[in-house]
């Protein structure tokens, strides 16, 4: 008997399906969550994409049309030369061959750029705007932070009712307006930035290298839109940091760490900085999906090769692998920092460690 | 009086005047307060809420919140034959000052320690801000004090802030406060939002530290059992001034202030006969516009005219009782009995 009781208290757990397994792990849990929500995302996608008024050929006859004077019939001649896409299957056909690609990571070929696949695409424009954004946050980040809490120390003085002016300003315009006041200003009425010569992502001719010469090269011609995205951004940042070291300030831990005779130095990193940025962080993540989808227009302005302006592109061709592609890993993006944010978070706040 | 001025004092306070800007005009928070305290002694200061003991506190040791400030008075501070002004400190000397010579364990000790870092952590740096290098040497002194305060070092240092009881907390707060054996310590409410039973543990840790460490205390507190219990001295609060000082036993069988003599008949008692608790009526004065002579007239059954007109000041009326009242032997003759009166009648 007693040789085979435990093996019926065993048996239940065999039983229990992968499923449940996957459930009790924390991180599987996480992973599978992740997974389903792209799927949701690239099944929207799909559809959306195709619910868009006229379709690539007709994108394309058009364009002919306009741009090169052919008239209908020699148009569609040509179009059905580029095109050999079987619009004939159903939608639902096309979706599961689609998904079914998916799975062994082809994310097809573009409809426009003949036989180019669509993964060599966005590996060609992705770590553009991976870069320009990515430096751009990093910077409006630190600095909103740093800004933020100067503005908390010195509240109500001068300085803090300046800045928190030009935050709200700056985080209220549009970043394509700012954008475009960038380039007509500065660039073309007062001419302080040759934007002829910035534009692009990097000079021609120049070999992606570890050297001083590229990286001055890159920085030069992501200026722009980095100061785009920084100005922008910061705003939320500072006001956001204000208001948290404010009430920061007023805990009782602060005081405390007075009272024990703690150097002024260390109270305003260990204690009110760092306390004060936490919220900051979970807020970080979600402005990172924000700021790729965003990149957009800011690309198209400053004739920036990123992911931004291949979206665009497609947009206009109506190229769907291209967009459903680019929207993917943006989706991706948006996941992985979220992913991100939360280890992060647990790390720099060990009360929500899990 | 004469032999209170030859025993040494840790701390001796002079017309300290507190007040902070409000909207509606300057609230006079602590109004012309003297006291002495002597060395090794626990001087109890009680009242009711907003009667300025937390603000004298804060004062005492320079932390006042932006919108208050000392306008005058002086608090000499004294040890080992070396005195000064805690008014005059620069940030600098303050810095130093603080927790070294004069700790100030605070109320709500829930939220006393930053949430992101471990305990050690914490000692770790108030040592190290005070002139500690050696972290071995640091960690026996932490044991020596977790072992006073009833607590497992091995566990409790490793834990950050919220893995720890209210209980706990408390009491790794009172440890950290004594690490650096201040010979002044000052403790603001020291059991508020703890239950009875850690109350009884924290109070049993207080009275045991102080029999073993020679510390100057300042125990500030709403709770008149807790100071009965552990202070030598009572001083009583009430808008902004002190209006008794005297030994425990005497604030207690023979209060000289009808104030004083309120506060203890609030307080019911475990052993003896059964009295009818009574509250003192009306409410603490607003400290903007107190009101004219005795702040306490409103409230008080034994008020005259001479009351309403004159401030009285502090008094030696009986010998080391100190007492702010005009009519401090009507009150001695009476036990207070007319706080009593007032209520019923």
């Amino acid at each position: 008997m007693s040789t085979v009781q435990p093996a019926q208290e065993e048996a239940p757990q065999k039983t229990s399906s992968w499923l449940q397994r996957i459930w009790r792990n924390y991180m599987l849990r996480r992973v599978a969550a992740a997974l389903f929500k792209i799927w949701i995302v690239i099944t929207l996608t799909f559809f959306i994409v195709r619910l868009m008024p006229t379709n690539p050929i007709d994108a394309y006859v058009n364009e002919l049309m306009d741009q090169y004077g052919f008239s209908y019939e020699e148009a569609k001649d040509q179009a059905a030369a580029l095109f050999n896409i079987d619009l004939d299957s159903s939608l639902w056909d096309q979706y599961v061959q689609y998904m079914a690609n998916l799975l062994h990571g082809d994310l097809g070929t573009s409809y426009r750029s003949k036989g180019t696949p669509v993964i060599k695409m966005i590996a060609k424009f992705l770590p553009w705007t991976l870069f320009s954004v990515g430096v751009s946050l990093l910077i409006s980040f630190t600095l909103g932070i740093l800004l933020g809490m100067i503005m908390a120390y010195r509240r109500e003085s001068l300085l803090d009712h300046t800045l928190s002016a030009l935050a709200s300003i700056f985080s209220a315009i549009p970043n394509y307006l700012v954008g475009m006041m960038i380039l007509v200003f500065l660039g073309v009425q007062w001419k302080i930035f040759p934007i002829t010569k910035m534009r692009g992502s990097m000079s021609p001719g120049m070999k992606p290298a570890f050297t001083w010469a590229f990286i001055k090269d890159i920085f030069y011609h992501a200026l722009l839109p980095i100061l785009t995205y920084v100005l922008t951004t910061i705003g939320t940042w500072m006001l956001a940091m204000k208001s948290s070291t404010i009430s920061t300030l007023g805990e009782d831990y602060i005081t405390v760490a007075k009272a024990r005779g703690l150097p002024e130095r260390r109270i305003v990193t260990a204690y009110v900085g760092r306390n004060a940025s936490l919220p900051l962080f979970t807020q970080l993540a979600i402005s990172i999906g924000f700021i790729v989808g965003g990149s957009a227009l800011i690309e198209f302005i400053f004739v920036y090769q990123g992911v931004g302006q291949l979206l665009l592109s497609s947009i206009n061709t109506r190229d769907y692998p291209v967009m459903q592609g680019v929207f993917l890993v943006i989706t991706i993006a948006v996941i992985l920092a979220n992913f991100l944010a939360d280890f992060v978070y647990g790390w720099l706040d060990p009360r929500i460690r899990i | 009086m004469a032999e209170a001025t030859q025993t040494p004092y840790t701390l001796k306070v002079e017309n300290l005047r507190v007040s902070y800007q409000a909207e509606r005009g300057k609230v006079k928070a602590v109004r012309d307060v003297s006291f002495t305290l002597q060395k090794g002694e626990t001087l109890a200061f009680i009242g009711e809420s907003g009667c300025g003991k937390t603000t004298l506190g804060l004062s005492l040791i320079r932390l006042l919140p932006t919108t208050a400030a000392i306008e005058q008075g002086k608090i000499i501070y004294h040890h080992n034959g070396e005195e000064f002004d805690i008014v005059n400190l620069s940030e600098k000397q303050l810095r130093r000052f603080r927790w070294r010579e004069f700790a100030m364990i605070f109320q709500g000790a829930q939220n006393a320690f930053n949430p992101v870092l471990r305990i050690w952590d914490q000692f770790w740096e108030t040592a190290r801000a005070h002139g500690e290098t050696n972290k071995r040497h640091l960690r026996e002194r932490v044991e020596e004090t977790f072992r006073l305060v009833q607590l497992d070092p091995d566990r409790v240092l490793r834990a950050y802030p919220h893995q720890l009881s209210g209980g706990m907390r408390q009491r790794v707060l009172i440890a950290l406060g004594l690490l650096l054996k201040p010979p002044l310590v000052l403790l603001d409410e020291p059991t508020t939002a703890l239950d009875i039973l850690t109350q009884r543990s924290v109070i049993d840790v207080l009275r045991d530290l102080k029999s073993q460490m020679s510390f100057s205390l300042i125990l500030i507190s709403h709770d008149l059992s807790l100071a009965a219990e552990l202070a030598d001295r009572v001083a009583t609060m009430y808008a902004g001034t002190l209006v008794e000082i005297a030994t425990v036993w005497d604030a207690y069988y023979r209060p000289l202030h009808p104030y004083t003599a309120g506060l203890i008949r609030a307080v019911p008692t475990l052993s003896g006969e059964r009295q009818d608790l009574v509250s003192i009526p009306g409410s603490p004065p607003d400290l903007i516009s107190p009101p004219t002579g005795c702040a306490f007239h409103p409230r008080c059954p034994y008020a005259t005219d001479q009351c309403r007109q004159n401030t009285p000041t502090l008094i030696e009326a009986e010998p080391n009782h100190m007492v702010a009242c005009w009519h401090w032997d009507e009150v001695a003759a009476d036990g207070g009995a007319r706080m009593k009166e007032q209520v019923e009648a």
